[in-house]
């Protein structure tokens, strides 16, 4: 089972024998769990997000084409997942907007990299939650799970370009809010006047 | 649009290296002669790289067991599938023929020396598992006269097949297959839990669940810096050298780079070769932050890591982000 493809694994899913189900799940998981968590800031969502999508993966395993990722197609059942969570959450995901996990830090940091770390993670945390959910979708992917724009387009259902616009707008309130410069767009706005 | 508008558009395609050769050449001598781009470029890097600071966090081990229960499937589905074995009358020989090879079954788990051992379908404790050897093999031929062991429970045996290949010779015997559930408990150094940790990392073909799953063990005990274990490390270099799943090498790199205090020569030989070789970039970049991290914690990288690092540093077609840490660790080495 660990040597088949995403491929052969979903051609026995698409045949009914869900055996292959613990091992995409496996493979897989971790990226979505991760995403969702960063995407929604919340951890049971997080969880929930988790399972139900791997199991719509097996109820609608039959939409799933060869010739697409795996992965891609998991993500974009997330992503819609996500989506539909923050619509019916509404003015609760403001709520646990300021929930953030600090985990602990790897033991082999010093003291003083490690509190340099744990402020990072908050106020990466506290960056990414200031971003639209559009623009926190496509960072999110761009940056932890490397997908290309193509791939992030095909999720959010749009356009490469519109992928372009929200990545570049994310990164400059990133920028901001991360390491406290002006925009580069009112600096060469300003160098050029 | 302005020129430098579009071109600060492409600055995330510039740091993922999804730009094309020639939009990125332009993208670069634009960032050169405009010193607000220039600025704007830096900030984007330092954003980049602080981005990097969010760790990867665990799913929580419930959600599996949910989603299994919820398709069906709760754990260990090929146990629910084993036909239970029912001596019959008719073929009472066989079943004191099964008799005979459960002896020999004893021996298999107590080792050649024949000590008592009891089987059970229950799951068994070995709580001493230095002092009393321990044998885990593929398969052995044991004389049913050197071993007396006590049968408890009803275990399940499979693939009964009757030998009696000369019959002029009074000996018979009897292969069979069975499975016990054995729990190994010991303290994370103990030479034993090493070498089964080692081999469930190692043997990806005969373990299961996933080799991703062991990793995820390992990291959570052996990054403790009282369980450093430069062989648990060892094992995890092979992984990054050998398994075909980047999801697993770059796995295999992060727990790596928890260990710091573990890492051999060979291991980081490994994560050398990770960095000039592995096709996937996340694997590289994963790699050359556990070199930059060794070298933070005083680890000495010899003239061949340090020369992959340099090499890495200036090499144009290179992922950015890789540059900017080999850059990093050789800072590190030579502030």
């Amino acid at each position: 089972m660990k040597h088949l493809s995403d491929q052969e694994l979903m051609r026995i899913v698409q045949a009914g024998d869900f055996s292959p189900a613990s091992e995409i799940y496996d493979r897989y998981s971790s990226r979505i769990y991760n995403f969702a968590y960063r995407f929604l800031k919340n951890s049971e969502a997080a969880e929930d997000a988790t399972q139900e999508v791997f199991v719509k993966m097996l109820k609608h395993a039959n939409q799933f084409h060869g010739d697409a990722k795996l992965s891609t197609w998991l993500f974009s059942i997330t992503a819609n997942w996500c989506r539909d969570y923050l619509r019916k959450a509404d003015n609760k995901s403001k709520d646990s907007e300021d929930v953030l996990v600090t985990l602990p830090a790897p033991a082999e940091l010093s003291p003083e990299r490690t509190l340099e770390r744990r402020e990072n993670e908050k106020r990466i945390q506290k960056a990414l939650s200031v971003l639209t959910p559009e623009q926190r979708e496509a960072i999110l992917l761009s940056r932890y799970q490397g997908l290309s724009y193509a791939e992030i387009a095909q999720i959010s259902g749009c356009s490469e370009g519109a992928v372009k616009t929200r990545v570049f707008r994310a990164m400059e309130t990133l920028k901001k809010a991360l390491t406290g410069e002006a925009s580069g767009g009112e600096r060469c706005l300003n160098a050029i006047s | 649009m302005s020129e430098c508008d579009f071109m600060r558009e492409n600055m995330p395609l510039l740091l993922t290296e999804s730009l094309d050769p020639a939009r990125r050449e332009l993208t670069h001598q634009h960032i050169e002669r405009c010193a607000a781009c220039s600025d704007a470029w830096s900030g984007y890097r330092d954003t980049w790289r602080l981005m990097g600071d969010l760790p990867e966090v665990d799913v929580p081990a419930g959600v599996k067991a949910r989603f299994l229960a919820t398709i069906g499937e709760v754990q260990q589905p090929d146990r629910a599938r084993v036909v239970a074995f029912r001596p019959r009358p008719a073929l009472r020989w066989l079943a004191q023929a099964a008799g005979v090879l459960l002896i020999a079954s004893g021996a298999f788990y107590a080792g050649h020396r024949g000590a008592p051992v009891q089987l059970k379908q229950t799951p068994a404790t070995l709580n001493a598992v230095a002092a009393a050897p321990f044998s885990i093999a593929e398969s052995r031929v044991l004389p049913a006269n050197a071993i007396s062991p006590n049968i408890e429970g009803r275990p399940d045996i499979q693939n009964v097949s009757f030998i009696d290949t000369n019959p002029n010779d009074p000996e018979i015997g009897l292969s069979f297959d069975i499975t016990s559930h054995v729990t190994v408990t010991g303290r994370p150094t103990d030479k034993s839990m090493v070498r089964l940790l080692r081999y469930v990392l190692e043997n990806e073909d005969h373990v299961s669940p996933s080799r991703s799953r062991a990793i995820d063990w390992v990291r959570a005990t052996y990054s403790r810096p009282g369980n450093a274990n430069s062989e648990i490390a060892g094992a995890l270099a092979n992984v990054l050298r050998n398994d075909s799943h980047e999801g697993v090498r770059i796995k295999a790199v992060e727990t790596l780079n928890r260990m710091s205090s573990s890492v051999s020569a060979d291991t980081r030989e490994a994560l050398i070769q990770a960095l000039k070789s592995d096709p996937n970039p996340a694997v590289r970049i994963k790699a050359v932050e556990a070199l930059a991290n060794l070298a933070r914690s005083g680890a000495t990288l010899d003239a061949a890591a340090v020369d992959t690092l340099r090499q890495k540093a200036v090499q144009g077609d290179e992922n950015v982000y890789v540059r900017v840490k080999a850059a990093e660790a050789l800072s590190s080495i030579h502030p």
